[in-house]
């Protein structure tokens, strides 16, 4: 297909994240799926594989920064935006380290987001 | 800088020990400065997470709500230190407001009001928490669109706490309901069990009595002898987008001595297994269940019915819907009887595309000593419609204006009383049809059907679809011609423009800012707003049909119905739990109770915000560094005089080295202040024409009296003026200026080494009509950012920083300031009209080129 969409997986245990950012994702003609429990995420990237993961840090489980290790070791060009309410630089520079695509502190502009996924998608379609 | 404070530090040295050297006092006063500052920067960027533009959470406003409270507590802590604990009340105002906001981020639902009872007449939006979202949206239908509305007051959720809390009925339904979650207890028993608690309680002796007062007042002066009353819920979130049509109960006709009776019913029906469902699917928090009640004069009905301003399975027929019925409109609300059905065209002049006349056997009516019965219709009046064709374009009118003002297609039930006004009883979203519902997918290739106008261009002061056809402000003059549905498109986001709110799809400006007042009163309407967009005011043309996205920042061409559907659909982000509890946090925090230091209510126990608290300590630190300084002589290491000069600025000078020469006894005269920032400002302020002497035209009461009364000099005690205070050294300058109602504190730092040099400046405005307030800051703003400052807007607060310039361009700016601070003193009165925005910017480039060169 010539327009194939781009998937996007949203996990964060507050459901506000996703109920804000899924439909304004959707308009942009993004494919979206959330989650607020990363067993119900991590299950679901067994399934099918996504082009962008945006994920939360700070969860009960699984946390952020192991999701982000799992999503990249099984899909090495899956890129993962991390998003969280407690940025430190050390949270941010581990991320890096696990190949993380972006770190964005909460709260966050609608826009700011915005820009970062088109980010990762051209450099999707650069590889 | 540091050579400053060493030399400081060195003078203070040799100064004898068993007083606090000015030095510490001075240090404590600028850590009041500086938590003050982060204190009102976390409150306007709270404040700004509201706009919609923003993904936060919970945790954020968690921690924002903590930072807060923590750096309120150092405030006071801080002031009590520097005044020896001479505003120890403050403790427990603080107290009192963080118990508050804990109770709040608990999830608890505070009533903002005291009052049993509130009347329909003094019931806004802003006491939805009190009243409940079925007798807010009503009192507003009455009061801001003037719709006729039951005459009716509401009782109110502390009228609600206080019957739960006198039966503790708050123990005895978590037992049952524990009960139930251990399944000892069926859905049914659980409801049943918790009703007949309620019915068995009493309702307090004050709430009975107010209540019969309220309804036998309303009483007053009617037709009927003996009036009787609905008594209907009005629960948290019922009329919100969680609609809980038909869960609670209502009583009609009742007698006035039924009354508490009738409360204790409607209040049981919380309890009811479906409204109990309701609320579990809908995530309710168990806390922030309170139910106020709408108690209203009953109306005698001759026809009632439900209108639909959309039609909820067909709408893109773009029809409206009416049926309708004799009578009251209790049996065609739960579909008793058959109705009369009008499909009219939605829009004007809303032609009448279909009637199906019903036979109407039925009608129920008011029974004469309460209650109500069933009646057969009179022969004659079963086939005749039940609504003439001139009722239903007047209730089409009324629809379209309620759906303009509630941003969602509306479910309106109503009725014609016996003088043939057109009533609304209740006026709630209605939810269309999901299958007809464009998906947010479909709406990737709207931009291939309809041709953009605008696009990428502005920012989002509210989000949201709007579209209407576009009318181009001109003269502010004009404003009163605005059409109803129509979208302003205005070169200034001037907060008068605020004044058609009401009748506007939305706003769009060449020139604005989210933090100012029109985006404000844009969110709190929810009316979409795009500001900034450079030149929509050349690129849209008068009378053109557009339709504005804010989220995507675009301007279509024509009418685009598949976004208005995906609108209607989309769950208001306003309607969160996070937007709720966020906004109600905000009233325990933001609001400005204190003005002016003179009034009575200027004292610890006055204060009843975060806010409040920062304000009084600020004033209160500077009253003591000038009581200390100047009244009192026993800080040595200081010097410190009035400055006696020509314009009628009350300023205490504190010297804390090389700041002034000479002798100072009688005051310190311009000429022999030696610090160079102080002397650069004075010699602004007082640049010829800047303050202007001759006495201001009063055009607006009490806030120019203020300004104009010149303080008296002399012995004048701090108490009795406004409090001027500059700390000076050869190098530094700090200022704390109230002029009027304007609050203006400079910070600056000028020596030869450019790493040390700097400037901060905040401007906030008082009380002062909110148009001149915004004109006056966009021109700061202009003028500030023209020379370099770096300038962040917080509402009404300006504040520049300017750092690392050469001694010769930051004297310059301190020009500049000096200029400012003595006419901004008159801009309010003589801005009036955006147009002088670019007039005194000129006007002040032209002089700082006279004095400064290009």
């Amino acid at each position: 297909m010539a327009s194939e969409q781009t998937s996007i997986l949203i996990l964060d245990d507050e459901p506000i994240v996703s109920k804000r950012l899924k439909p304004s994702l959707e308009k942009k003609g993004y494919e979206v799926e959330t989650f607020t429990s990363s067993a119900d995420a991590l299950k679901r990237v067994t399934e099918r594989k996504f082009n962008i993961v945006i994920t939360d840090l700070k969860m009960d489980g699984v946390d952020g920064m192991q999701f982000l290790t799992e999503v990249k070791e099984k899909y090495p060009d899956t890129e993962v935006i991390v998003i969280t309410g407690f940025a430190t630089m050390a949270t941010a520079k581990e991320s890096f380290n696990r190949g993380g695509f972006d770190f964005l502190a909460k709260p966050f502009k609608l826009g700011e987001i915005a820009e970062v996924i088109s980010r990762a998608e051209e450099k999707i379609k650069n590889k | 800088m540091k050579n400053f404070l060493q030399r400081v530090g060195q003078f203070f040295q040799t100064k004898e020990q068993t007083i606090v050297p000015f030095k510490l006092i001075f240090a404590d006063f600028k850590k009041i400065l500086n938590l003050n500052n982060q204190i009102l920067d976390l409150i306007a960027d709270a404040n700004d997470k509201l706009s919609g533009d923003y993904i936060f959470d919970e945790q954020y406003i968690h921690s924002t709500c903590h930072q807060l409270t923590d750096l309120v507590r150092e405030l006071i802590v801080l002031i009590n230190h520097l005044t020896q604990q001479k505003y120890s009340d403050l403790y427990s105002s603080f107290h009192h407001i963080d118990e508050k906001i804990e109770t709040i981020l608990q999830g608890v639902v505070l009533c903002p009001v005291k009052d049993f009872i509130l009347p329909y007449s003094s019931i806004t939006r802003d006491l939805i928490d009190a009243v409940g979202g079925k007798n807010a949206n009503l009192a507003e239908i009455g009061s801001v669109l003037g719709f006729h509305i039951p005459d009716g007051f509401a009782i109110t959720t502390a009228a609600f706490s206080a019957f739960w809390l006198e039966n503790n009925l708050e123990e005895k339904v978590a037992a049952i309901i524990e009960q139930w979650q251990q399944k000892a207890i069926s859905d049914e028993e659980m409801a049943w069990e918790i009703q007949r608690m309620i019915f068995d309680s009493t309702v307090p002796a004050k709430l009975k009595r107010d209540m019969l007062d309220a309804a036998g007042s309303l009483s007053k002066g009617k037709l009927e002898a003996t009036p009787h009353f609905a008594v209907r819920s009005s629960a948290q979130g019922e009329d919100g987008i969680s609609s809980f049509a038909g869960q609670y109960r209502s009583c009609l006709n009742i007698p006035l001595k039924n009354l508490p009776q009738a409360y204790k019913e409607v209040v049981a029906s919380l309890y009811s297994p479906e409204a109990m469902e309701y609320r579990r699917r809908k995530d309710f928090r168990a806390n922030e269940i309170k139910m106020s009640v709408a108690c209203q004069l009953m109306i005698s009905a001759k026809t009632s019915g439900v209108m639909y301003s959309y039609d909820p399975v067909l709408p893109e027929e773009e029809t409206l819907v009416i049926s309708s019925a004799w009578g009251l409109g209790e049996p065609i609300v739960s579909g008793k009887i058959s109705t009369d059905l009008f499909v009219l065209d939605r829009q004007p002049p809303h032609a009448v595309k279909e009637v199906q006349v019903v036979r109407k056997e039925q009608s129920m009516s008011l029974h004469g000593s309460g209650g109500i019965v069933m009646e057969s219709v009179r022969e004659e009046q079963r086939t005749q419609p039940s609504l003439k064709n001139q009722q239903l374009k007047e209730l089409a009118q009324v629809g379209l204006q309620l759906e303009k003002y509630f941003k969602k297609p509306q479910d309106v039930e109503f009725s014609i009383d016996q003088q043939d006004r057109i009533i609304i009883l209740q006026s709630r979203q209605l939810s269309l049809q999901q299958e007809q519902m464009p998906r947010a997918s479909d709406l990737t290739d709207i931009s291939g059907k309809y041709p953009i106008l605008m696009q990428g261009k502005g920012i989002a002061a509210m989000k949201g679809i709007a579209s209407g056809p576009v009318w181009v402000l001109e003269h502010d003059s004009t404003l009163q011609d605005f059409p109803m549905g129509a979208i302003l498109v205005a070169r200034y986001a001037s907060p008068q423009l605020a004044r058609v709110i009401h009748k506007a799809s939305g706003f769009i400006t060449d020139i604005g800012s989210t933090t100012g007042h029109l985006a404000t009163v844009a969110r709190e309407f929810r009316v979409p707003a795009l500001f900034n967009t450079e030149n929509a005011i050349t690129l849209l043309k008068h009378g053109q049909e557009i339709t504005l996205d804010t989220e995507s920042l675009t301007v279509y061409e024509g009418i685009v119905h598949e976004l208005h559907y995906y609108s209607f659909h989309e769950e208001p982000i306003e309607e969160m739990y996070e937007y709720r509890l966020l906004r109600r946090l905000l009233k325990k925090i933001e609001p400005l109770n204190l003005f002016d230091p003179r009034d009575e209510n200027f004292t610890p126990k006055g204060c009843q915000t975060y806010h409040d608290l920062t304000r009084f300590v600020h004033e209160k630190a500077v009253e003591t560094i000038i009581d200390l300084n100047f009244y009192h002589t026993h800080q040595r290491d200081t010097q410190a005089g009035q400055l006696l000069w020509s314009y009628p600025l009350d300023l205490i000078l504190i010297d804390v080295g090389g700041g002034i020469e000479g002798e100072h006894d009688k005051g310190i005269r311009p000429e022999q202040i030696r610090s160079i920032p102080m002397q650069t400002l004075l010699h602004g302020m007082s640049h010829p024409g800047i303050w202007d002497m001759s006495p201001m035209k009063v055009d607006f009461g009490s806030f120019m009296s203020s300004l104009t009364k010149t303080p008296p000099t002399g012995n004048s005690r701090p108490e009795d003026v406004g409090r001027n205070l500059a700390v000076i050294s050869a190098e530094y300058t700090n200022i704390n200026f109230r002029l009027g109602y304007h609050f203006t504190v400079i910070d600056a730092y000028l020596s030869d080494n450019i790493l040390d040099n700097h400037i901060y400046f905040r401007f906030s405005g008082g009380v002062t009509d909110t148009v001149r307030r915004s004109r006056r800051t966009s021109l700061l703003n202009k003028i500030l950012s023209h020379y370099d400052f770096l300038c962040e807007q917080h509402g009404d607060i300006i504040v520049a920083r300017l750092k690392r310039m050469n001694k010769e361009s930051m004297l310059k700016r301190l020009f500049l300031l000096g200029m400012l601070i003595g006419f901004t003193r008159q801009l309010d009165v003589k801005m009036v009209s955006d147009a002088t925005i670019s007039v005194y910017f000129e006007q002040i480039k032209t002089i700082m080129e006279e004095s400064y060169g290009k």
